[in-house]
């Protein structure tokens, strides 16, 4: 899961950034509106968190534009909470709203719940024959016992899974698992791949020669 | 009661008791009058048979006993010898004849036609009209007043009547058509009966009379109408008033809902004046520009409470993101600073910000206190431009000053953070490379300092909001010391120095702030 944080504020950037990593997330960042934007729309992520107030452009006008090529999630950080202000902002495409100061956990949740929601899925817990993924706990279930997953192999799982019967290529997995700062070799989703069809059974994810995996 | 301690109550309650007194007044007045005319036309109506009757009775006696001649010259002038006599035969129905035009002067047949009798000395009765009332046989005297008695009415003759009794009084003294001058027989009222009696010398008695009871029923009658349309008039009148108090009372009814809403909390009602003309509608628009001044600085309040609040989410943000994050697992000590570092800068972005606000409160209640010295303010001003020479650098700002030596009466401390905000501001929006022009000048009596960037200006739009809280160019966050109060704490520390400060911008050519301060 890859997401973009655009915030202008550095200390709560970092760590923001920080915590989304260690969620199992890849992360870009952007401290200015004008960066975001750009980012926003050159990479397909799977969540924006988007502050509104941001030095160039801000929040409220990257939304507008980036509407208009790009169904990205986009959870919007406000310092209001007026009712106009959550309104304009779900009026202009946001997702979801979040008011500062905002508790981790709760921002977690919610950026969970929108990014379910865009794969159109309903519940936390996905069944893949004999196996459970529970994406709010982050555990997964192969034959009703705790598989160990490194994070990594984790973030593979959930969102093949969220892309259930989709050949997904290789390409939407680097782009996806993998933020703008790893130069990550070509063969090291070969290895991710193999080590979850080891611990989940080799039928889990199969192979479409030409275009990618899938799960079926 | 508190319904009697409302003005409209009290208001009508004045007005009634004025009203009840006036028609009072006017109406026991108007039936006086009327009372009087009546008594006083039935008054001169008796007189006048009194003086009939008089005459009626001389005649007769003088044509029984004719008078001795006028012409004897030997006689001196006066009354016959004898003529009032005690001892002279008593005159009798004999002596009286009424003339017959004189008798409808005693109607028998009206019911409030004119009486009279005629008593002698010893109380027989000389003569009586028919209608006369049996009761007014009077030997003591008229029951109804008991005053007039005519045995004692006589001491009360002017003296030469009183004289009588020496013999010396002269029947000529009665004027012939009337009492005598000066008469002490006022007319008196005796039930419904008006009565006038004259005694004469002679203890002969002459009484005429007239029953008034119809007189004194029209009376009443006119009592009856007069105290019915004073009623009339006075339930017209507390109405009218009531009405008319209850309409001018209308302002104030509508000025007290319009209060009780806004002491209520809805500082948005304003009230409806209808007549901007009268002193009422005078009142009601000064108070409506009262609850738009209010409504303004309450906005004012609101909107400053919520911004302050707002600035507050931020660095809450930094400080909970930051602890949380590094509260999830274990970390290195190095990440721990940073963690630590991270929440200290955001605090003491709180607490400058919290400084800046609690300044600007004091200044808004007048409670800041400036410690006035006389200082060189161009040493202050360059001491300011080299504090923030490093901050040029950074941006290769050039700064060139022009700081002839001025010395004014100020707060030096206050006005040295003011000469520095300015200062910041003109080099953190300026271009990179940019200038800062900084002058200090005496202009008309007052010292003025100019500070013009280069910078990327202020749109015009933005111009008046420029010393408002909160206010940033670019709607967002640069840089931990930037709280949004700068300019308005400018703007306070010149203003409690009796000064002023103006801003001026093109967009793309640069700003310039000048600072007007009193010498």
């Amino acid at each position: 899961m890859r997401i973009l944080v655009v915030e202008d504020e550095p200390d709560l950037l970092a760590s923001l950034a920080q915590a989304l990593r260690e969620e199992g997330y890849a992360v870009d960042t952007a401290d200015n509106g004008d960066d975001g934007l750009f980012n926003a729309e050159g990479t397909d992520y799977d969540a924006i968190v988007l502050d509104v107030m941001l030095p160039g452009l801000d929040g409220w006008e990257i939304l507008k534009r980036l509407r208009k090529s790009k169904k990205t999630p986009v959870l919007m950080l406000t310092a209001r909470d007026q009712t106009r202000d959550r309104v304009k902002g779900l009026d202009t495409g946001a997702d979801d709203y979040v008011v500062k100061p905002f508790d981790l956990e709760e921002l977690f949740a919610r950026l969970r719940a929108i990014i379910r929601r865009s794969a159109n899925q309903t519940t936390n817990v996905l069944e893949i024959g004999d196996v459970k993924i529970d994406t709010a706990a982050r555990h997964v279930l192969f034959k009703d016992k705790p598989v160990e997953l490194t994070a990594r192999e984790y973030s593979l799982v959930a969102f093949m899974a969220l892309h259930r019967g989709e050949v997904v290529t290789r390409t939407q997995l680097y782009e996806h698992l993998f933020d703008e700062n790893e130069s990550s070799l070509s063969n090291l989703l070969d290895v991710h791949v193999s080590n979850v069809r080891k611990k989940l059974g080799a039928e889990f994810i199969a192979t479409r020669r030409g275009h990618g995996y899938c799960i079926e | 009661m508190k319904m009697f301690k409302s003005i409209k109550w009290r208001l009508q309650i004045w007005y009634g008791l004025i009203l009840v007194g006036v028609l009072l007044g006017l109406g026991i007045t108007a039936y006086k009058l009327e009372h009087d005319k009546v008594f006083r036309h039935t008054d001169n109506e008796l007189q006048r048979r009194v003086n009939v009757v008089l005459q009626t009775l001389h005649r007769g006696e003088q044509q029984r006993r004719p008078p001795p001649r006028p012409n004897d010259f030997d006689q001196p002038p006066g009354p016959p010898a004898g003529e009032f006599d005690r001892d002279r035969p008593p005159r009798g129905p004999e002596d009286f004849h009424l003339q017959p035009r004189d008798e409808v002067l005693f109607d028998a047949a009206a019911a409030n036609g004119y009486y009279f009798v005629i008593t002698g000395r010893d109380a027989r009765v000389i003569a009586r009209s028919t209608n006369a009332p049996t009761a007014v046989m009077y030997v003591e005297g008229p029951p109804a007043t008991g005053k007039l008695n005519r045995f004692t009415a006589f001491p009360q003759l002017p003296d030469d009547r009183v004289k009588y009794g020496g013999g010396q009084f002269k029947y000529d003294q009665f004027p012939s058509n009337g009492v005598p001058a000066g008469q002490p027989f006022p007319p008196y009222s005796r039930g419904t009966f008006r009565e006038v009696e004259i005694v004469l010398p002679t203890q002969e008695s002459i009484l005429v009379g007239r029953n008034m009871v119809t007189d004194l029923a029209e009376l009443r009658l006119i009592a009856l109408q007069l105290a019915g349309a004073s009623l009339v008039i006075l339930g017209f009148g507390l109405a009218g008033g009531w009405w008319l108090v209850g309409r001018l009372l209308r302002p104030i009814q509508s000025i007290g809902a319009a209060a009780v809403k806004i002491s209520a909390g809805d500082l948005s009602q304003r009230i409806n004046v209808a007549e901007a003309e009268s002193e009422l509608g005078q009142l009601a628009a000064v108070l409506n520009s009262t609850f738009a001044r209010l409504e303004t600085a309450f906005a004012q309040q609101k909107q400053f409470a919520a911004d302050a609040a707002h600035e507050l989410r931020t660095p809450v943000s930094v400080i909970l993101t930051q602890t949380q994050t590094a509260l999830n697992r274990e970390r290195e000590a190095a990440s721990y600073k940073q963690t630590v570092e991270a929440c200290q800068r955001a605090a003491q972005r709180m607490r400058t910000l919290i400084e800046s606000l609690l300044a600007l409160a004091r200044f808004d209640a007048g409670q800041e206190i400036l410690r006035r010295t006389r200082f060189d303010f161009s040493k202050i001003i360059g001491e300011a431009v080299d504090l923030v020479q490093s901050l040029a650098e950074e941006r290769a700002v050039k700064i060139i000053s022009g700081l002839p030596p001025l010395e004014i009466t100020g707060d030096s401390e206050r006005l040295a953070q003011v000469v520095t905000n300015l200062l910041t501001n003109a080099i953190q929006y300026n271009e990179l490379a940019g200038e800062v022009r900084v002058k200090l000048e005496t202009r008309s009596g007052l010292a003025v300092l100019t500070i013009a960037d280069t910078g990327q200006g202020i749109a015009a739009e933005d111009l008046p909001r420029v010393f408002g809280r909160f206010f940033r160019a670019d709607s967002s966050r640069t840089g931990a010391g930037n709280t949004g109060l700068g300019l308005s704490i400018c703007k306070a520390i010149v203003e409690a120095h009796g000064g002023t400060i103006e801003v001026a911008s093109e967009v793309k050519v640069g700003t310039t702030v000048s600072v007007r301060l009193p010498i």
